[in-house]
């Protein structure tokens, strides 16, 4: 394979693409204040599409009104040529959107490799009662049988989403008790377990270090050079600029600037949002906003 | 006409009884963010604390003042510090369990205290009677009347003209965002508490004013029960909608006891008592459904480890050895007349399969429900009621037809918050215990269950049956703990844990919550036919409500997240309802206590759980992150998850 850096501007441009999410005239009020004003933005297939904007933008809400978890006042989302108007978020799940959270949302009882087990086995319906038999001892430790070892092939499944997150060595500890970092790492494995088409990302580079911000960075490109599409709403600046292949950028609920890392961060609009009148060059490279 | 309009009259009064009782429990809930189950016990110990006053020759209207001024403040006081300050913001099953737990401790304590009931009755604060469009009213009914439109107006103007009153509604709506505000929660909640403690008393001392029979404890703690139903017509929020709904209530029930009733015949049963609760059922599934929310809290509970398979094969192999020997000491012969240690040793077994059934619905969903005991019931009835009650099918069929009702009442409010999921179970309980058990066709005094015959075995002797007992309690739990290794118990916990991922991940939340339910309700159904085979006669007093309450305490005081809390729950409260009934509730009440600093219960509290040993491996973890393991994702997608999804 080869690296996914060399892949990367092929897919930028937009133009002639291929939308996997469009979202269109999406507002959305809390009591007084509109947290999104007529939102619209698409997220191309295969590619890893930035979303940023300051505090309070709206970008969560947003995320929200995708994955269902926020009923928008107007607009739709379409997912693959769908409207998602009265799709239920479950559904919407299993259509292929999965997201992380930004406040987390872990299963904080169980351990890292359960938390990413029930992604996995979320396809498994339950008039599939042989799927049940793994939790008997007697059904447990013949690896590599068939429907007998269904349980320890998922476990085998999970540890390894779990190592390519880079959590390896970490699978049983209670998931609430790991620190933040990880936390998110958990919950980008659970996401990735149910194969999604796209995948809604928030903030998942706070809480990591410059190392392993750089190791996401170059997952999320893999990620996409498979086929996936990422929505990515990130404060690190040096990981957005270096991943995406579009940016879109909110500032009080309205996109302000969408196009390319370089042609956003000339922008004077975007500019002007980030630092207010005072003149500078932000989004800057590596600048923490 | 002029009879319409005595029944409007009737009515009306009715409903300001059950609007005094709301109003109370919606300032309560909007100000705390608890509903508090024990409002009416509340009232309940001011009326006998005010009658106490009075037959000790203090003036009424001082005893009046005493109580409702001085005496409930206080207890407003104690409560928000002793029980509710460690709950604060916790919108999870305990605040609900809090309340009940001092719920059964003020009903313990005027058990004890004063008894069942007061032979005397109270004089009004004002005697004489009125005639209102030609219906005599008394006096005092007038008063309650004017009271409870006074407490309402009074209600409604503080809730929205003061900043208190607005700075008290704010807690229940956003905790976090008062606490910005600079007012602090804590106080506001205290407020809320002596506010709700001050309207519980003047409610209790009038109704028991009102009452021309005797005080009695159960009576008067389970009032407000009936103020459920307009409390949530008025969201829990709303105090004119829950006054409204209070008078609606009462129209309906005095117009169904007048009007339609009697066309029943005695054919039907008699639904007015548990009108109400119907009346609440219906209100509950109008309400609209809870949005789902993404709220960022972690669980930093650390959850009791979980059996292997070969673990609990064997503790169930060792557990049933045990139950040989015990039975070893039962007569093997005689039927009926068993003794304490025979009756005892068959409730635990059968309370046994309810608290399991409560683990599972409680402990992994985090789903209340307060309805087994009326599954149990049901579960009774059929075995003495099928095929000439004693048959397996009766066993089977009540299995599955308390599973059926189950699914049937979580349907439809599976949907709401835990909280509304509470109260529709409790409205069930309610409406089972006093509309349906008592019919004489049902369960009256006494029905006849009869010994269970299974094929090619007799299960004539107190050994047999004790044995049978224990047998499907071990396989229960063997179901139970499966349940919670399978696919299904990773999903409950994890729809406890975080509905919103939960539903992100593309699970149902509510299938998974109907399914817990149904199979919750099918082990008390069983349990309830194992006690009537064992008890060999039940009647309705079996499976009283406020009984069921109390023994939910108790699973979820010895660790309702466990099988041996389950267990321990049952053996514990077999032996005291048998030694010391009354102080069966104040156990209850008091272990709740408790669950503010040990929420895991008694066997969950960290120098017990010390002493077993842990999962060898459950601690390995490496160094640091490995970052150059992230290159092996993209060929993990490519190869297996695709051959398991
Ligand atoms: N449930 C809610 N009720 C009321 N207001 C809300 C709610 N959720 C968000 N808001 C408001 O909507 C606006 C957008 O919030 P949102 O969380 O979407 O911003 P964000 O871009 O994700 O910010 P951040 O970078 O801090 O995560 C904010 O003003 C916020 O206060
Ligand atoms: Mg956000």
């Amino acid at each position: 394979m080869p690296p996914a850096d060399a892949l990367a501007p092929e897919r930028t441009g937009g133009g002639g693409s291929d939308p996997v999410l469009e979202v269109r005239g999406v507002t959305v009020h809390f009591g007084g204040v509109s947290a999104l004003t007529d939102v619209t933005l698409s997220v191309d297939r295969g590619s890893v599409t930035g979303l940023i904007g300051p505090n309070g933008a709206g970008k969560t809400t947003l995320f929200n009104v995708i994955s269902g978890l926020q009923v928008p006042n107007s607009g739709v989302v379409v997912f693959e040529g769908r409207d998602l108007a009265r799709v239920r978020p479950h559904r919407r799940a299993r259509l292929g959107i999965a997201r992380t959270f930004q406040r987390l949302e872990l299963f904080g009882s169980l351990t890292a490799e359960d938390n990413v087990r029930v992604g996995l086995e979320s396809s498994i319906r339950w008039w599939q009662w042989h799927r049940l038999r793994a939790s008997f001892p007697w059904a447990r430790d013949e690896a590599g049988d068939g429907a007998r070892a269904t349980g320890s092939r998922v476990v085998g499944l999970a540890d390894r989403l779990l190592a390519g997150v880079g959590l390896a060595g970490h699978e049983s500890e209670q998931s609430s008790a790991m620190p933040t970092g990880s936390a998110r790492m958990v919950e980008l494995a659970r996401a990735l377990a149910m194969q999604p088409k796209l995948v809604l990302l928030d903030e998942p580079g706070s809480g990591l270090d410059e190392h392993e911000s750089e190791a996401l960075g170059s997952l999320l490109q893999r990620l996409a050079a498979d086929g996936m599409a990422v929505l990515l709403v990130e404060h690190d600046m040096e990981l957005v600029m270096r991943v995406c292949d579009r940016v879109h950028v909110l500032d009080f609920g309205h996109i302000i600037a969408s196009g390319t890392p370089d042609e956003v961060r000339a922008d004077p609009r975007v500019q002007k949002a980030y630092l207010g009148a005072s003149a500078g060059s932000a989004p800057a490279a590596g600048g923490d906003v | 006409m002029s009879q319409f309009l005595e029944f409007t009259v009737l009515g009306l009064i009715l409903g300001s009884v059950y609007a005094i009782s709301a109003t109370g429990l919606v300032v309560t809930y909007t100000t705390s963010g608890v509903f508090n189950f024990a409002h009416g016990a509340v009232g309940m110990i001011a009326a006998y604390g005010y009658w106490e006053l009075v037959t000790h020759h203090v003036p009424a209207a001082l005893a009046m003042v005493l109580i409702i001024l001085v005496g409930a403040p206080l207890l407003g006081v104690i409560i928000e510090w002793l029980l509710m300050r460690r709950l604060l913001g916790d919108t999870g099953e305990r605040p609900i369990m809090v309340t009940l737990g001092l719920l059964s401790i003020l009903i313990g304590m005027a058990l004890v205290v004063f008894g069942e009931n007061r032979g005397d009755t109270l004089n009004p604060l004002v005697g004489g009677t009125f005639r209102i469009l030609g219906v005599g009213v008394t006096s005092q009914d007038l008063v309650i009347a004017g009271a409870a439109a006074a407490i309402a107006v009074a209600l409604r103007v503080l809730f929205h003209s003061f900043r208190l009153g607005v700075a008290l509604r704010a807690v229940v709506d956003d905790p976090e965002l008062l606490a910005t505000s600079g007012a602090s929660p804590v106080a506001m909640s205290r407020t809320g508490w002596v506010l709700g403690s001050v309207l519980a008393a003047l409610a209790g001392v009038l109704l028991a004013q009102q009452q021309q029979t005797s005080l009695d404890t159960y009576t008067l703690a389970l009032l407000v029960v009936s103020g459920f139903a307009a409390a949530v017509f008025g969201r829990l929020r709303s105090v004119p909608l829950t006054y409204a709904g209070g008078l609606v209530l009462g129209l309906a029930v005095i117009y169904f006891g007048s009007y339609a009733q009697p066309h029943l015949g005695s054919w039907g049963p008699d639904l007015s008592a548990a009108l109400p609760m119907i009346f609440l059922f219906g209100v509950l599934i109008a309400l609209p459904s809870v949005r789902l929310r993404a709220v960022g809290k972690l669980t930093t509970l650390r959850p009791p480890r979980v059996a292997s398979g070969w673990e609990s094969l064997v503790a169930a192999a060792a557990f049933f050895l045990v139950a040989v020997a015990c039975s070893l000491t039962l007569s093997g012969t005689v039927v009926g007349g068993n003794s304490s240690f025979g009756v005892v040793l068959d409730h635990t077994m059968a309370y046994g399969i309810v608290g399991l059934s409560l683990v599972l619905l409680i402990g992994y969903a985090g789903q209340v429900s307060l309805c087994q005991f009326a599954f149990m019931g049901i579960g009774a009835f059929l075995m003495g009621k099928v095929a000439g009650g004693g048959s397996l099918l009766g066993l089977l069929l009540a299995v599955v037809v308390c599973a059926a009702i189950g699914a049937l009442i979580a349907l439809p409010t599976v949907r709401l918050r835990g909280l509304y999921f509470a109260l529709a179970t409790f409205a069930f309980a309610d409406a089972a215990y006093t509309g349906i058990f008592p019919d004489t066709r049902v369960l009256g005094q006494g029905l006849n269950v009869g010994q269970i015959v299974l094929p090619g075995l007799s299960f004539g002797g107190n050994r047999a049956v004790f044995l049978l007992l224990a047998g499907a309690f071990v396989l229960s739990a063997l179901l139970v703990l499966a349940i919670r290794r399978s696919l299904f118990g990773r999903r409950l916990v994890a729809l406890q844990d975080s509905p919103a991922a939960y539903a992100t991940v593309g699970l149902n939340a509510a299938f998974t919550k109907v399914a817990v339910f149904a199979i919750a309700a099918g082990l008390a159904g069983l349990a309830g036919a194992l006690y009537g085979t064992a008890a060999g006669i039940v009647g309705t007093s079996d499976f009283d409500i406020f009984t069921g309450v109390i023994f939910v305490l108790f699973v979820v005081v010895w660790g309702v997240r466990t099988v041996s809390g389950a267990f321990l729950a049952a053996l514990s409260f077999a032996v005291l309802t048998h030694v010391w009934t009354n102080g069966v509730g104040l156990f209850a009440g008091a272990g709740i206590v408790l669950i503010g600093w040990a929420p895991n219960g008694i066997i969950g509290m960290t120098w017990l759980s010390r002493l077993v040993p842990h999962r060898p491996g459950a601690g390995r973890r490496a160094s640091t992150h490995d970052a150059a393991s992230l290159v092996g994702v993209v060929d993990t997608r490519e190869g297996d998850i695709r051959a398991a999804g």
